[in-house]
């Protein structure tokens, strides 16, 4: 009885509650059981957010224990470093390159870690590394790059083409549908031409 | 074929009170409870009312019961605090329409100000408590309490948890079954509850609980999963159900769906058959003291955390500390280090020039809840304390009393939003009128409850200019109550911001300053973007103390030292930083752009 689990880390304001509601729903359209769970507490201000979607065919907790994460969707670089921990070691991590520098960092209390690629790799996890900020600038909308990660993750999962779409098209706003399935298949060819640095 | 979909546990209550036949539902926005009226407000067989404080959602919610519709009330758990004086009379009352009470609890304080446990009060008010484990439970238990409230005539508590209210589960839908109430029928007995109309009710209540005990040695809400040889009990419920499920631990189980009043007597007669019974519970020893008291011989917080959300991983250590033979877990690397990330305000956030004001005067400052509360955090650590809800009003007088006593004289100032105002500062600032202490209090009345994700306050109206909503002006209901030094401001003018503060701090009496600028989140602000020139700043990092998110300090090529930037892409264009700069090296890109074409 496998049951694979994803983590989401991010930033408050940066779509993470679209993500895991959009992946949940696709893993149930597949047939799988899944549960899914987000930590908002103070999201909109600018607060480390995350979530967790586990899929199989009986998934009975919604958090991912300790190194037991398949998958990670890193919306923001260093929220990948700080949740590393959650992964296997073998994992794939989907890391953008954007950075929202913390409080502390601008008050100058703490330094933005340099090489965050380098430090993931060297705990063996396999980065892909996306410029999903300026992609999704590039595609007309900052707003997209969540979508656009989620497309990069999707090469890594079971679920069919109109699964994903189906679930995208109950969960964005009608107008913007286009713009965010080109942004989906954006993200699907950048990890599929990708090198990984491990 | 029936319709399974992905709900969060907020919106699996919102159904169930949907298909249960609920037609009267009444909240006050409170993290992580929010959602579950924001859900109810989209089916419109239910009418969904924000009400100004959670007593008067509750009491909006017993009306409802009273005249026989299924009603509905929920809130965070320090909520519950403000409703608890209808709600422990109204208990005394034989129930009528199914009444429901949600509460959602915050174990480790992810968007809260105490971690208090809400099963403590179902025996404190003597009613029923549901505590569903899954999405799936949450709609299910909605509709099984409604129905227990009107067979066993209580109000029954459901227990929810921050985890359990965002996380998302598979749930099967199924219709509505439509309750219409008879309407309200005189019983003077019945539903006035003084003497000697509530003496008998004592018993009634005595009488009540016993039978709802009787009720769950059988329920299908409780639920005996043994396991073939194993030695060891485990009696849990909510959430840590699910997390120990996770570990498929070598452990029989006793799920407790209604979790108070307790089945006793199927709890010992099972745990006969084990040489350790375990209690595994997020925060009180809620169930461990029941059984403990009950003469049983459990363990629980002896081996589990008594404060904090519980993992699966705490769980597998609390087990193995028992000598139960868990597996041991599979090797996980330790976190890596790195910089915290703080809240931080928005940029274009109303409270900004207000919090630097309030640093460069140096006062005391007593706060209170909302957004604002984060002006406790550094860079500007201007509230002095936060206590709860409209709180600040009453502190206040206290300390200036105090400080009377003690001979010393200095200027205080309160922080409270419009939010707060209505939802428990009217009377606070009713007894303050007349102070003749120097007391100044700031009403930062942003239009919105910002942090509950912007839900109208009885200000919103005067923003928007919406004749369609029902508005206050702050202003006149303060003139109202014989307060006469009150002042409007917009405090992005932060020199006009900091005189007015100024001023008020020389006068006694109370000073009442409402700063006016909007929620920049609901009410975005978006001006042409500021930009720092190099050749003027002196990297003096004044700005940088105004702590918007997109200031920081940066090399720039060919200079000696750090100067500061504003990223392009996330500034509002508020001109707050401009302001403060001592050498006006901030300029809109506005400016800019007209100095361009005429040069």
């Amino acid at each position: 009885m496998s049951v694979t689990s994803i983590m989401i880390a991010g930033v408050g304001g940066q779509g993470l509650v679209l993500l895991t509601r959009v992946l949940a729903q696709t893993a149930l359209a597949a047939g799988y059981d899944v549960k899914s769970g987000d930590v908002v507490g103070l999201a909109q201000r600018g607060g480390m957010v995350w979530g967790s979607v586990r899929y199989g065919e009986k998934v009975h907790s919604p958090l991912i224990p300790q190194g037991q994460g398949d998958f990670m969707i890193a919306m923001e670089a260093l929220e990948g470093l700080r949740f590393a921990h959650t992964l296997k070691p073998s994992a794939k991590v989907f890391l953008s390159k954007y950075r929202i520098l913390p409080n502390r960092v601008l008050i100058e209390k703490d330094e933005y870690p340099a090489n965050i690629p380098l430090l993931l790799g060297e705990r063996g996890l396999v980065v892909v590394e996306i410029d999903a900020e300026q992609m999704a600038v590039d595609l007309g909308n900052r707003r997209l790059s969540n979508t656009l990660l989620l497309g990069a993750l999707s090469v890594e999962l079971p679920f069919s083409k109109d699964h994903w779409e189906d679930a995208l098209r109950e969960n964005v706003p009608p107008k913007t549908l286009d713009l965010n399935l080109v942004a989906f298949a954006a993200g699907r060819n950048a990890a599929a031409q990708s090198h990984p640095t491990t | 074929m029936s319709q399974r979909i992905v709900l969060t546990g907020n919106q699996a209550i919102a159904r169930g009170f949907w298909e249960g036949g609920g037609s009267v539902a009444a909240s006050y926005p409170g993290s992580p409870t929010v959602e579950i009226l924001e859900t109810l407000k989209e089916y419109p067989e239910v009418y969904s009312h924000w009400a100004l404080n959670e007593k008067i959602a509750l009491e909006i919610a017993i009306g409802g019961s009273l005249a026989g519709a299924r009603s509905l009330v929920s809130m965070k758990h320090v909520g519950l605090n403000i409703a608890l004086d209808p709600f422990m009379t109204f208990t005394q009352i034989k129930t009528n329409g199914g009444f429901v009470l949600v509460v959602g609890d915050d174990p480790g304080l992810s968007s809260s100000q105490n971690e208090q446990d809400t099963r403590a009060l179902a025996r404190f008010a003597k009613v029923a408590l549901l505590e569903p484990s899954t999405a799936q439970e949450a709609k299910d238990f909605v509709v099984a309490a409604l129905h227990m409230s009107e067979e066993y005539h209580t109000p029954v508590i459901i227990r929810l948890t921050s985890n359990l209210c965002h996380s998302r589960g598979v749930v099967e839908l199924g219709e509505r079954i439509e309750s219409p109430g008879q309407g309200f029928v005189k019983d003077q007995a019945r539903y006035n509850m003084l003497p000697p109309y509530a003496n008998q009710q004592q018993h009634f209540m005595r009488e009540r609980l016993l039978r709802l005990a009787e009720l769950g040695e059988t329920s299908p809400l409780n639920r005996y999963e043994p396991r073939e040889g194993s030695a060891c009990l485990v009696i849990t419920s909510a959430l840590p159900y699910c997390y120990l499920m996770e570990l498929n631990a070598p452990v029989s189980i006793m799920k407790l769906g209604l979790s108070y009043p307790l089945p006793l007597a199927h709890i010992k007669a099972i745990s006969a058959n084990y040489r350790q019974v375990l209690v595994l519970e997020e925060l009180m020893p809620h169930m461990e003291s029941e059984l403990q008291a009950a003469g049983l011989c459990v363990y629980g917080k002896e081996y589990f955390p008594f404060t904090g959300e519980l993992t699966s991983d705490e769980i597998r250590a609390g087990l193995a500390r028992a000598g139960v033979p868990v597996e041991a877990p599979p090797l996980a690397p330790n976190p890596i280090s790195t910089p915290l990330r703080t809240p931080i305000l928005c940029a274009g956030c109303p409270h900004r020039p207000v919090f630097d004001v309030l640093r460069e005067a140096k006062v005391d400052v007593i706060g209170d809840i909302g957004c604002y509360s984060l002006g406790i955090l550094e860079p500007f650590e201007v509230l002095n304390t936060v206590i709860s809800m409209g709180a600040s009003l009453g502190i206040i007088q206290g300390v200036a009393k105090a400080h009377r006593h003690a001979g010393i004289s200095r200027p205080l100032v309160a922080t409270i939003g419009d939010g707060t105002f209505f939802h428990s500062g009217l009377s606070g600032f009713a007894d303050l009128a007349k102070t003749t202490e120097n007391i100044t209090v700031i009403v930062l009345d942003n239009h919105t409850t910002a942090m509950t994700g912007g839900q109208d306050t009885l200000t919103t109206r005067s923003y928007l200019k919406d004749d369609s909503r029902y508005g206050m002006s702050i202003m006149e209901v303060l003139k109202s109550f014989g307060i006469k030094d009150i002042q409007e401001i917009d405090q992005f003018h932060v020199v006009k911001t900091k005189r007015l503060l100024a001023e008020a701090l020389e006068r006694d009496g109370l000073s009442v300053i409402i700063a006016t600028r909007p929620c920049a989140l609901n009410f975005k602000v978006k001006n042409p973007h500021f930009l720092v020139d190099p050749k003027v700043c002196i990297g003096c990092r004044r700005c940088v103390k105004v702590n918007c998110p997109p200031i920081s300090m940066l090399m720039y090529e060919g200079q000696q030292k750090k100067q500061s930037f504003i990223d392009p892409a996330h500034c509002v264009g508020c001109s707050v930083c401009s302001q403060v700069c001592p050498v006006k090296a901030i300029k809109s890109s506005a400016t800019l752009k007209g100095q361009e074409v005429q040069p």
